[in-house]
């Protein structure tokens, strides 16, 4: 007994490592086989669960702004506001203006521009100055969804970037990634808040509020699957930018006549 | 067999450990995760019906207000919404049909917000300098005493 003490005792303990990996390995394989089961054999072209006769199948959104028709009255962003109940102080979209010096420039957005904006003093000559409506991407390829730990943040098939604030723990995470600065945490439910395009209206063929009431056609939304749609045509054929296209994040949100200071 | 009872242990715990997380996984993950994405595909129907509607759009306005909506149709300020000035609609026809006065505002914020002259804005756009509008300085003054809002003239 005392001879093969050691012995018995090593080889027992090899037996039951052994065997705790091994039933470990396959309740690995068995969930992640169940889990990979269940998200790749689901409906691919039934509409949304719940959601009547539309069918995001059909569209693909995106946005368009045209910086040199925005007179900066923030009628978008007080939209906004009233349609979505944002709270005070954090905004869906919000108007940046830009004064350009050959050495210097000077970004100011008092109160996301929803007030309009003062007359303002810059302490360099400023050689252009112009107005920037922003708005969440809604990245094709988002950093935002991608670092939520618990699937809380995800894009439609028709491609908008949602937040289901049920699941949200509010761990900020999708805040930080997001190089836009479009979202927040809200200040009463304490999840992530952000753009979803008037996700509401979009999907009952209305316009989102920022487009409906902007007076110059400053901010244009479309449908990058219908033939003929105006927004549709600029992406396609004309020259358009987007916002930091080094991170390849792939922002559905286009812009025409960026000024290379807008970030 | 004397170690036949150290394999059975094993493999009580292992199926104790499996039921667990099956059950676990049943009652913790929604039903509708996975079905599209890693994401609860519930939420999409749910964000299409998060809120109503409350701008309706200048059509909406019209279909009550047809003459004042013609006025501004014929107007400098066809492309301006009725809602920029009079609050929602929502607000105003409530969703059980009552109707609420909008609030009208007439202030001269309101018109500065757009008409006060500055470098910012489009060259094209109609601005008013302030300060040597008419007879002199008018920053405050109320706007609508000289100008028709639904159909503006410069």
């Amino acid at each position: 007994m005392s001879d093969c003490h050691d012995g018995c005792n090593g080889s027992r303990r090899e037996f039951l490592s052994g065997t705790l990996k091994l039933a470990g390995g396959a309740v690995v394989t068995v969930i992640g086989a169940s889990a990979l089961a269940s998200s790749s054999s689901g409906p691919t072209s039934a509409p949304i669960p719940g959601g009547g006769e539309y069918d995001w199948n059909e569209h693909l959104w995106a946005y368009l702004v045209d910086t040199t028709k925005c007179i900066g009255c923030g009628s978008c962003a007080r939209a906004c506001k009233a349609e979505n109940a944002v709270p005070d102080g954090f905004f869906r979209t919000w108007i940046e203006r830009y004064a350009v010096g050959t050495d210097d420039s000077h970004v100011d957005s008092p109160n996301g521009g929803m007030d309009g904006f003062p007359p303002v003093q810059v302490g360099f000559v400023a050689n252009k100055s112009f107005f920037v409506p922003k708005i969440c991407n809604h990245c094709r390829a988002t950093p935002c969804t991608q670092v939520c730990p618990v699937g809380a943040s995800y894009r439609t098939k028709d491609g908008a970037v949602l937040v289901d604030a049920d699941s949200c723990i509010g761990c900020g995470y999708c805040v930080q990634a997001c190089p836009y600065g479009s979202r927040f945490i809200h200040p009463a439910t304490h999840t992530a808040s952000k753009c979803t395009w008037c996700y509401h209206r979009i999907t009952k063929g209305l316009k989102p509020a920022c487009v409906t009431v902007c007076p110059t056609q400053a901010r244009q939304f479309g449908d990058l699957k219908k033939d003929g749609d105006p927004v549709r045509a600029v992406v396609e054929h004309d020259r358009v930018q987007i916002l930091q296209g080094h991170l390849l994040t792939e922002p559905q949100c286009y812009y025409t006549h960026l000024d290379k200071e807008v970030r | 067999m004397e170690h036949g009872k150290h394999v059975f242990r094993i493999v009580i715990l292992v199926a104790v450990i499996l039921v667990v997380v099956i059950l676990g996984r049943g009652l913790l993950i929604p039903k509708t995760y996975g079905l599209y994405g890693r994401y609860r595909a519930a939420n999409v129907a749910e964000q299409m019906n998060a809120r109503p509607v409350l701008h309706a759009g200048a059509a909406a306005c019209a279909e009550c207000h047809s003459e004042l909506a013609a006025k501004r149709t014929a107007g400098g300020h066809r492309n301006v919404s009725c809602e920029i000035c009079h609050a929602p609609l929502g607000a105003h026809v409530l969703a059980d049909g009552s109707v609420v006065k909008p609030p009208i505002d007439r202030s001269f914020t309101l018109c500065a917000r757009c008409h006060r002259k500055m470098a910012a804005r489009p060259a094209r756009f109609p601005q008013v300098d302030l300060d040597q509008h008419v007879n002199g300085p008018v920053e405050g003054k109320v706007c609508l005493q000289c100008h028709d809002p639904h159909s503006p003239k410069p």
